[in-house]
């Protein structure tokens, strides 16, 4: 069977067929595998990988897997079944661009009210997580139609802080 | 010797502290917030010691509920950790008054050395060169152009208070004055407090290092050589080692020299950090005083195999000095990465969440000091650091081999972390020559990207663990909100 994984923004090909217990051949590209697997737990495997043995640590995330091999992590997704769920989601998915914190944070300061006119790249909201501060800016060139958060509001990622009508 | 302490911090640190108490059976009491319930510090102590909700201004920085938890729990002495209430001279006043030991130097010097200003009236006045710029603070921004241009830019605008890359700005151009001013001064208010502020020069190419002293009640003042400190972000260290690379002995004596100077000029008790600034030609700036345990002690704790920890509750409790100047031998290479929870991708910043699965490196050599555990939340509201993984060995080249081995076997999944970007910056060449300076990741690592020679196997081992999901599946199923259907059930594979 053939798999499309994803890592970072590439997506490859990956043909595995079973060679017997504990053991699969697999393809990517030009490259051949001969792998024999053993799970040790639910986070651990050791597979010999043409011979080499190498120990690979797992977790799974929301539509991926975290997996760790020689103090490098990777985050792998099944490309067929991101478009899957995707597709589902379609036409509920919010403006991409929307001001919003890229993590759980505290907001420090909102420089912009309704009403303003702001041109993209100003800070239009400065929060704060871990002792850090960051500054959201304006995606686009608009007026502020909404301001839906004050100084000390704790506020997550997906969160519109601010809406902007587009000029 | 004290009979109970309290530790009045969390994380990594407060496991350091709890782990030479018992070592000398001296008794432990944590505390902590809400978001810190399951922490391990909770964990590891004798007992603990509820504070408050989750705002460090609510727990971890109110001093009235950590005094009373001392005094509630018959604890004698409170060590602050570093960062918190590590060097803030009004909660080291009320315990003075309130007889409760705090395990630091004298409210007074704490005061003195915690302003930047003060601290270099007292070294320009003691003979220990400072870095040029103001000895006074300014607010008016027409002023601070004035002085950056007679000290030259670039300059750097400080926070007179607190410390750990927090309200500093570096400001290159007059026009950038005023922006870099308010940033400043708002982060040091939101992060101490006080948001004063003050310029020195910036030097582009300098190397940070810092000598770690140690001084009794009797005026006994030694130091425990230097620590090289330059690989920094965010003007905050990650990587720091010791010796330092290109260290003449002669060098070191002279700014071993000036620390004991700097210590006993203040006034200094108990173990302090003094830090300077050295550029190219070797001349050496005092930057300042770090009245606290530093995040980074363990490399000299491994090439002296002195405790800090435990001479500082020696120091604490009345005890003299048992060792002098000549007892300080370094012996071997030691290196200390500090593993956040950050994103080197993007820009470090900051990666809270839950860690699915942790597995700590070991051997020879490898000390962890950890703050976390498989399944705990790192929560928003404080420091991201996770711990401070440190090796020592014979020479430099073997300590980073070392390094290098025990961070590809520290397994943290679930949060970001740095370690494949330690891992690069470890195996470079600028770093393998010694050649780092304050602007080393800027110079050499601003557009990192992680290398990704095994995608492939990352790839094979995602098929693999799909086959192998069975084990998985029960837990699969209780976290989506739609019913499962029969191909959810399956896991990944497919025919």
């Amino acid at each position: 069977m053939e798999y499309r994984l994803k890592i970072k923004e590439e997506i490859l090909p990956v043909e595995v067929e079973t060679a017997g217990e504990g053991k699969i051949k697999a393809n990517i590209g030009e490259a051949g595998f001969d792998v024999s697997y053993n799970a040790i737990s639910d986070n651990r495997m050791h597979l010999v990988v043409n011979g080499q043995g190498i120990n690979v640590y797992v977790a799974d995330k929301k539509n991926g897997k975290d997996i760790f091999i020689n103090g490098k992590s990777y985050f792998v997704q099944d490309a067929d079944l991101l478009e899957q769920t995707k597709t589902r989601k379609k036409g509920l998915d919010a403006d991409p661009t929307e001001v919003t914190p890229p993590m759980p944070a505290v907001v420090i300061s909102v420089p912009v009210a309704q009403g303003d006119t702001v041109t993209k790249g100003q800070a239009v909201v400065i929060v704060s997580a871990m002792k850090m501060e960051t500054t959201l800016t304006a995606p686009f060139d608009g007026i502020v139609t909404k301001v839906n958060v004050a100084e000390g509001d704790k506020v997550m990622p997906g969160d519109i802080l601010v809406d902007i009508e587009k000029l | 010797m004290f009979k109970k302490i309290l530790i009045a911090n969390r994380g990594e640190i407060a496991l350091r502290v709890i782990n030479t108490c018992r070592d000398m059976g001296v008794q432990t009491v944590a505390v902590y917030s809400d978001a810190d319930k399951k922490a391990m510090h909770v964990l590891a102590a004798d007992q603990a010691v509820y504070i408050g909700p989750s705002e460090p201004s609510r727990s971890y920085l109110h001093m009235d509920k950590i005094i009373a938890a001392a005094r509630e729990t018959g604890a004698e002495a409170i060590h602050p950790g570093y960062g918190f209430l590590a060097e803030n001279a009004e909660f080291v006043e009320k315990c003075e008054k309130q007889g409760v030991v705090f395990i630091g130097p004298p409210s007074n010097v704490i005061r003195d050395l915690g302003d930047k200003i003060t601290s270099r009236k007292i070294m320009l006045g003691s003979g220990v060169p400072v870095t040029p710029g103001l000895t006074s603070t300014e607010a008016d921004t027409d002023i601070m152009i004035k002085e950056a241009e007679k000290v030259g830019y670039p300059i750097l605008i400080k926070a007179t208070a607190g410390g750990g890359g927090k309200g500093i700005r570096i400001v290159r151009s007059s026009g950038e004055m005023a922006e870099a001013c308010s940033a400043a001064s708002r982060e040091a208010q939101n992060a101490f407090g006080n948001g004063k502020i003050y310029l020195e020069k910036f030097f582009e190419k300098a190397r940070h290092i810092e000598f770690q002293v140690l001084a009794d009640v009797f005026g006994n003042t030694i130091h425990l050589l230097e620590r090289e400190c330059s690989v920094q972000r965010r003007h905050q260290k990650i990587i720091e080692e010791t010796p330092a690379s290109g260290m003449t002995p002669e060098l070191r004596e002279k700014m071993g020299q000036a620390a004991v100077t700097a210590a006993k000029a203040s006034g200094y008790v108990n173990a302090g950090t003094v830090e300077f600034l050295v550029d190219e030609s070797d001349n050496f700036y005092f930057l300042e005083v770090n009245t606290r345990l530093q995040v980074e002690h363990p490399v000299t704790e491994m090439i002296t195999g002195v405790d800090l920890v435990r001479l500082q509750l020696e120091i604490a409790s009345g005890n003299k000095l048992t060792i002098d100047q000549k007892d300080i031998i370094g012996r071997g290479h030691a290196i200390e990465c500090r593993i956040y929870a950050e994103d080197p991708e993007k820009d470090f910043f900051p990666s809270p969440g839950k860690i699915e699965f942790l597995k700590e490196p070991t051997g020879p050599g490898i000390r962890n000091d950890c703050g976390v555990y498989s399944g705990f939340e790192v929560p928003v509201d404080y420091d991201p650091i996770l711990s401070k993984l440190i090796v020592h060995a014979q020479t430099r080249e073997r300590a980073i081999a070392k390094m290098i081995k025990a961070l590809k076997g520290y397994v943290i999944l679930g949060v970001k972390t740095p370690v494949a970007f330690l891992i690069d910056v470890l195996t470079s060449n600028p770093f393998v020559n010694g050649d780092v300076y304050t602007n080393f990741i800027e110079t050499h690592f601003s557009d990192w990207q992680p290398d990704i020679s095994d995608a492939d196997l990352a790839r094979i081992a995602f098929v693999i663990d799909g086959m192998c999901g069975s084990r998985k599946v029960i837990k699969r199923i209780s976290t989506t909100d739609e019913a499962a259907t029969p191909w959810q059930t399956l896991g990944n594979w497919r025919q």
